[in-house]
């Protein structure tokens, strides 16, 4: 799964630390998430959702292997 | 995201404290480096026996319980070292847990295939005894690195 996490994050200019405060989790799940490593749950997606103010798939999308 | 079957945080310490004293006592007693005679005692049995000697089913014998002691606190302290939770835990926590066990469940298998195949007699016998705790070992030591690897990475990042 791609996503455009580092993208949203730099528009709205917050550091990985800041998001994962908000979010309320650890900086290393959003790394691994922008470096493709981790496919956060339906849970964590829609937080994500819901502080960038954008829908999941806006944010996530399936890639050709998923 | 609440994770299922794990020990509050504080619990680790608890584990780390029981751990290192108890490996080192276990080490010493299994070695007979120490003799600690006092821990000689009766000690009820499902099932004892001994070549040569007789069975015996239900019964009291005579045992030194310092590998008993030591193996039990060593277990109790390793799990809680191994399944206490992070000071901050999230799913991405709980996912590297998860894998690092699957992973120290292949590893402790892969090598005691190898074991089974160049140890024999007395010298299984020892690989047996490690065997009893080396999944608990490879999984925090795979735990450990893959979280400090996940960390070590962070650094890159920014």
């Amino acid at each position: 799964m791609k996503n455009n996490l580092k993208v949203e994050r730099a528009i709205k200019s917050i550091t990985q630390e800041e998001l994962a405060k908000k979010i309320g989790v650890t900086r290393q799940a959003i790394n691994s998430i922008e470096l493709k490593k981790f496919v956060p749950s339906t849970i964590l997606a829609i937080k994500l959702s819901e502080y960038f103010n954008k829908s999941v798939n806006e944010i996530f999308f399936l890639e050709d292997t998923d | 995201m609440k994770t299922k079957f794990l020990f509050p945080n504080h619990f680790k310490k608890i584990g780390w404290l029981i751990l290192i004293p108890s490996t080192i006592l276990g080490l010493l007693t299994l070695f007979e480096l120490t003799e600690l005679n006092f821990l000689e005692i009766n000690v009820f049995a499902i099932y004892s026996t001994m070549f040569p000697g007789p069975d015996t089913f239900f019964g009291i014998v005579s045992n030194n319980i310092a590998n008993e002691l030591f193996g039990i606190l060593w277990i109790i302290g390793a799990i809680l070292v191994g399944f206490s939770t992070e000071k901050h835990e999230d799913e991405f926590i709980d996912k590297t847990r998860t894998e690092s066990l699957v992973w120290s469940v292949y590893a402790n298998y892969i090598i005691l295939i190898f074991c089974m195949l160049f140890f024999y007699e007395l010298g299984f016998y020892y690989i047996m005894i490690f065997n009893m705790f080396t999944i608990l070992i490879f999984f925090i030591v795979r735990f450990r690195y893959m979280i400090y690897k996940s960390t070590k990475n962070l650094n890159h990042e920014e």
